[in-house]
């Protein structure tokens, strides 16, 4: 048998990529569960929060063993959250050698999503979509449409700079704010209102809300409130950075 | 006579073009908001469609009775069951079908009021809208609960009865 401190080392790389790439708490427990269990622990004690994960299992021989990963950046990426589940179903099945298994995980590390220009453009199309669904004209679509091009460039210097979320949220929302207040005074797009509405949208925070929910009605009680948590503080720097321009230009 | 019909056949008509064209954009929001999760394939189709739903059911709701927030409540419900059966037919996480289909209903726009009022010293219609905001959030958050718990107790009783499934 391998080493059990690598064997767990391993099975913790692939129960990161899981929570790094946002999936649910209680699916990232089963699954280290299922995969300790298909490498030969006889007993697998797993607590994960949205920060943490603590395995402590115990081998046939009695030998213990507990290591802990503490999560900073989560993402969402569910085609890597699919990838890591068939893995582990494939290693309930047929245990594949730990080399193979490690290789593997690191492969869908290592996944790149879509494009980043297709994600940039995305930014762009959806904010104009939203500013037309809150009743804007072309002229704020297109506004709105520069202003969540700008929003994914500030995200992703945001994330070289290792900004911490929050922060960066609220200095999304002043961005998006400043530059639909200069489309305004350029002659592109009427309302300040509806180009800035566009933009916020992509910065409300949807996934922390219906996550935390969830996990709290299924009895994850830890996970649910820092998610709520998130997404209400998520609302707040929005409103505040929007606060700081509109105070200034409003 | 004649001409009041006529002028209501054509407000009629207008509104109609409005929701048609607001429900498309919550699509193509959706659509937007899977691509970034990075959801592939006939889940973004799901999405796309579960919007659709969301936004319809959303403005049914509010021209029968004129409520904003029970109306979020209707269309959170429709979409939160709508998630939950299929994702068990396309084998899915529900969370990634759901949120996207939820966007369009999130109070972006009027959380965006209550701050330019409050910050303008409009303090009357900030308050206002901060109240309508917080309601709007707890009627989404009461849907997906209400959803969230009527699915676990079916799920039980279908376990006691026909034994586990597995992926349900």
């Amino acid at each position: 048998m391998d080493d059990p401190k690598h064997v767990l080392a391993a099975i913790l790389d692939a129960g990161e990529v899981m929570l790094t790439s946002g999936a649910e708490v209680s699916r990232v427990e089963n699954t280290i569960g299922y995969m300790a269990a298909a490498y030969g622990f006889t007993k697998v004690d797993v607590f994960t929060i949205i920060y943490s994960i603590v395995v402590t299992v115990q081998d046939a021989d009695g030998n213990i063993e507990t290591q802990t990963r503490r999560i900073e950046n989560r993402d969402t990426n569910m085609r890597k959250v699919e990838l890591i589940n068939s893995l582990s179903r494939r290693v309930s099945r047929e245990r594949i050698p730990l080399e193979e298994f490690k290789k593997e995980v690191e492969e869908i590390r290592a996944q790149k999503g879509y494009p980043g220009w297709m994600i940039l453009l995305i930014y762009g199309i959806v904010a104009g979509a939203f500013s037309v669904f809150f009743g804007g004209g072309i002229g704020d679509a297109a506004a709105a449409c520069v202003g969540g091009l700008a929003l994914r460039m500030v995200i992703l210097a945001g994330n070289r700079l290792r900004i911490q979320n929050i922060i960066l949220v609220m200095i999304c929302s002043g961005v998006a704010g400043m530059i639909a207040v200069l489309m305004v005074r350029l002659g592109i797009g009427k309302s300040l209102d509806m180009i800035i509405i566009g933009d916020i949208m992509m910065l409300i925070p949807g996934l922390a809300l219906t996550t935390s929910l969830r996990d709290m009605i299924r009895g994850d009680l830890i996970s649910g409130l820092l998610g709520l948590c998130e997404a209400v503080i998520r609302a707040l720097a929005i409103a505040v950075g929007l606060a700081l321009v509109l105070w200034r230009f409003g | 006579m004649t001409a009041r019909i006529c002028s209501e056949n054509i407000y009629m008509g207008v509104a109609m073009i409005r929701a048609v064209i607001q429900t498309l954009m919550g699509v193509i929001g959706a659509i937007g908001f899977s691509i970034l999760f990075n959801v592939r394939g006939r889940k973004l189709a799901a999405a796309a469609g579960g919007a659709a739903v969301a936004w319809i059911v959303y403005l049914c709701a509010q021209s029968m009775q004129g409520d904003k927030v029970v109306s979020l409540l209707c269309a959170t419900v429709t979409v939160g069951l709508l998630s939950e059966i299929l994702a068990r037919l396309i084998k899915a996480p529900v969370t990634i079908l759901l949120v996207p289909m939820l966007i369009p209903l999130f109070p972006g726009g009027d959380l965006f009021y209550a701050t330019s009022n409050i910050v303008g010293g409009r303090g009357e219609e900030g308050a206002m809208y901060l109240d309508l905001v917080i309601k709007e959030a707890c009627a989404i958050a009461f849907g997906i609960i209400l959803v969230t718990c009527l699915v676990q107790v079916i799920l039980k009783i279908w376990h006691h009865f026909f034994g586990t499934v597995h992926g349900l």
